[in-house]
């Protein structure tokens, strides 16, 4: 197929829960990439079609309620719209058919500001069924612009779309529905002028926003004092959105016939279960066990498959290539190392699927408004329910997941607990250690290692509420907290897109980790391949005993440091190496075991088991066991979540005092543990 | 529980409020309905207008409403 060479750039916004990703979903079948655009963070995707043979790729926006933003969510959305004018050529406006009103808001302030829009009214199937029947004619009139109608859970109007993008029915509205209120006329029409700005509403808009849309700073400047007395952005906002809906419920009546008394019976009825004050936490509680079963259970199957693969695969691979330093590498570094990662992703999967369905279901604003209460106290907010069990997968989706929270407080606060939940990484390095120092014995028929390992969890979540507390008393923030949130009806849930969705995140992570263990492998690997030299001539010595490996003098000279935690050098490499990643810690034991070629051959956890101390000391002792499972349940080891927390605070002091706070409870709390049970 | 309202006004702390209320639609002379609240003081579960949305707020949001019952 031919395609044009420069591809159309369209928008996709609304309201939130109008069904923007369905439609983002149904009409983009090829590529689908996140994207970064020139200083803007995206949240959302990106996504391209070939309609009569044009590309056009669509940029999917998040939800938002006005051009005002309250939340980062609404920041990203109304710089990028106001920002990258002139990057796109339209956008795609979705109206929810059972909510004109609030749509419209935003369609006429988006409208308003220039920019060329094409109407969709979507499920107007669910508004028929309701009684609501519209004028399209009219509207479409009123509004002046095309309006197309979806359905698009059904596939219905979608060429239609197509067919109206290709043929560019985007209108810009020559004239401004919002009449600019006379006390600020004047000043808007000077700035206008002096600014150079054709477009009034623009320059009102840069007025009434707190904070800054566009290049408000010329703007500013051209303020005298007079003006800013009659200049309070708040309440220009204000004035705004209640003019605003005066003119919408004015044109509403005579497009919209509904027949009155339609019950919505499904959300009436579960809503009578689910927000109950106490079968509502009965349920929740019944959900989130059922969905850590299903973790634990249903991915012990494709873990079984990947580990067998893996070690298929390993083993057919040293015996292909020649025995030698490239087939160790290979054979005993990399292919575990990756190996070691892949085998998380049925249960970072799992859970990440489940958790898009209660959010896609509806279910999940339910649980916000269940938890608020008692997050609060904690210094959060009902929304960082959200981020605290998707940390429980990963703390990278997590914390981004937090832009939703408008409380700037609340949302560091969040970001800042968020890597305490025990995320899949850990589970490796738990699972491991809980094997090599707790007894297989059943108390009342439930296995000790179970209990360890539920403990961990708990132990996780306890800390995240406590650090939270004592952050919500040391950070001084005035800014007002609150929880205004939409409680959309429920409905079925859409599997695919959230299947696609949940695939997309657990790529992510297999891309981005195996990266970090590939580099990691290859260090480890040479270094411990090399030695000081051992006679004059030789450069440095080659394929020496790991004894008298450079790895080895490196990890006997941070020993010290460890060993007041009851490690040996080995542990402290992979510590070390496991800053980049904690699941990187097996992988580098499983290495650095399988060169070590004083050991006995055999699984990894026999060969920890086996090893002793120059004194004869078992390596592994309860002791040493507990005290790495308490280091790697408080330390902050995970490059990739430093990242985040920095892209998503922009401050360089949160970033460290998280770093520095995690891993120095880390190192307490293991000293303590070991010197305790020695 | 299941009491009705009609928000006549906000309250003069309106420079506090956050724009989000009225964003949601929360207008004067708008009829709305308590449906729940979370136990212990939690947030309210309101439904109201013409539309019934359905949204969630605390109790400290819903005081810079004024509002008359009906019964």
């Amino acid at each position: 197929m031919k395609m044009a060479k420069n591809h159309t750039q369209i928008l996709l916004v609304g309201n939130p829960n109008v069904g923007k990703s369905t439609i983002f979903n149904a009409l983009c079948n090829k590529k689908q990439k996140t994207g970064n655009y020139a200083g803007v963070t995206v949240a959302s995707h990106s996504g391209t079609y070939v309609y009569k043979e044009r590309e056009i790729e669509i940029i999917d926006l998040p939800g938002s309620y006005s051009i005002y933003p309250d939340s980062e969510d609404e920041a990203i959305f109304s710089k990028f719209l106001i920002q990258e004018q002139n990057q796109y050529s339209g956008a795609i406006y979705i109206l929810d058919a059972m909510n004109l009103k609030r749509g419209l808001l935003l369609f006429q302030q988006i409208q308003d500001l220039g920019t060329p829009l094409l109407l969709v009214v979507n499920q107007i199937d669910e508004a028929e069924k309701r009684g609501i029947h519209i004028d399209f004619e009219l509207l479409s009139q009123q509004l002046n612009t095309k309006i197309i109608q979806t359905n698009a859970k059904e596939k219905i109007g979608l060429d239609e779309l197509r067919e109206a993008v290709h043929q560019n029915c985007f209108t810009k509205s020559e004239s401004i529905s919002f009449e600019i209120p006379l006390e600020q006329k004047e000043v808007v029409h000077r700035i206008s002028s002096q600014a150079n700005e054709k477009n009034p509403y623009k320059v009102w808009t840069l007025l009434s926003s707190e904070k800054y849309l566009g290049k408000l700073e010329s703007v500013h400047e051209q303020l005298t004092d007079h003006d800013r007395k009659c200049i309070v952005p708040k309440r220009l906002q204000t004035q705004e959105t209640i003019r605003r809906y005066q003119e919408i419920d004015k044109i509403l009546p005579k497009v919209i016939t509904k027949k009155p008394q339609f019950k919505e019976l499904l959300t009436e009825k579960a809503d009578k279960l689910l927000v109950h004050p106490f079968w509502g936490y009965v349920f929740f509680a019944v959900i989130l066990l059922f969905i850590f079963q299903m973790v634990f259970f249903m991915a012990e199957y494709p873990m079984h498959w990947i580990d067998a693969g893996f070690a298929w695969l390993a083993e057919n691979v040293k015996n292909i290539l020649p025995e030698g330093p490239l087939g160790s590498l290979i054979g005993d570094g990399i292919i575990p190392g990756i190996g070691g990662i892949v085998i998380f992703a049925p249960q970072i999967g799992i859970l990440l699927y489940f958790l898009y369905l209660l959010e896609d279901s509806g279910y999940m604003a339910r649980v916000v408004f269940l938890m608020d209460r008692w997050l609060k106290v904690f210094g959060l907010n009902g929304k960082s329910i959200v981020p605290l069990i998707s940390g429980v997968a990963c703390a990278i989706p997590a914390i981004m997941s937090t832009r939703n929270i408008e409380n700037v407080k609340e949302r560091l606060i969040t970001i800042l607990v968020t890597p305490f939940m025990t995320c899949a990484a850990r589970l490796p390095v738990y699972t491991i250690i809980i094997a090599l120092v707790i007894p297989a014995k059943k108390f009342m028929g439930i296995d000790y290692r179970a209990i360890a390992l539920l403990g961990m969890y708990l132990l996780g979540f306890v800390t995240a509420l406590v650090s939270a507390l004592i952050l919500k008393k040391t950070i001084k923030q005035k800014t007002k907290s609150f929880l205004i949130m939409e409680l959309p009806p429920y409905k079925k849930p859409l599997f695919g897109y959230d299947f696609k969705l949940m695939l997309g995140k657990v790529w992510e992570f297999i891309n981005g980790a195996g990266r970090v263990i590939l580099a990691v492998s290859i260090i480890l690997w040479f270094l411990s391949y090399l030695g000081p030299k051992q006679n004059p001539d030789q450069f440095v010595a080659t394929g020496v005993h790991l004894h008298d490996s450079y790895l080895a003098k490196m990890g006997k000279a941070i020993e010290p440091v460890v060993a007041p935690l009851g490690y040996d050098w080995k542990m402290g490499v992979s510590i070390i190496s496991s800053f980049a990643a904690r699941e990187v810690f097996v992988g580098t034991m499983a290495t650095l075991y399988s060169l070590d070629d004083d050991v006995e051959e055999g699984p990894i956890v026999e060969k920890m088991r086996n090893d002793v101390k120059p004194n004869g000391e078992k390596v592994f002792t309860l002791a040493t066991g507990l005290s790495v499972l308490v280091y790697y349940a408080f330390a902050m080891q995970c490059v990739s979540t430093i990242a985040v927390v920095y892209r998503e605070t922009r401050s360089i002091k949160w970033t460290t005092l998280q770093l520095v706070g995690m891993t120095g409870l880390a190192y307490l709390a293991a000293f303590l543990v070991y010197q305790f049970f020695k | 529980m299941n009491q009705s309202g009609k928000i006549l006004d906000y309250d003069n702390n309106r420079l506090m409020m956050p724009n989000k209320i009225i964003e949601m639609g929360l207008l004067p002379e708008t009829i709305f309905k308590i449906l729940y609240q979370a136990p212990f003081g939690g947030p309210l579960y309101i439904e109201f207008g013409k539309e019934n949305s359905r949204i969630a707020l605390r109790k400290e949001e819903a005081e810079y409403l004024i509002v008359e019952q009906i019964r």
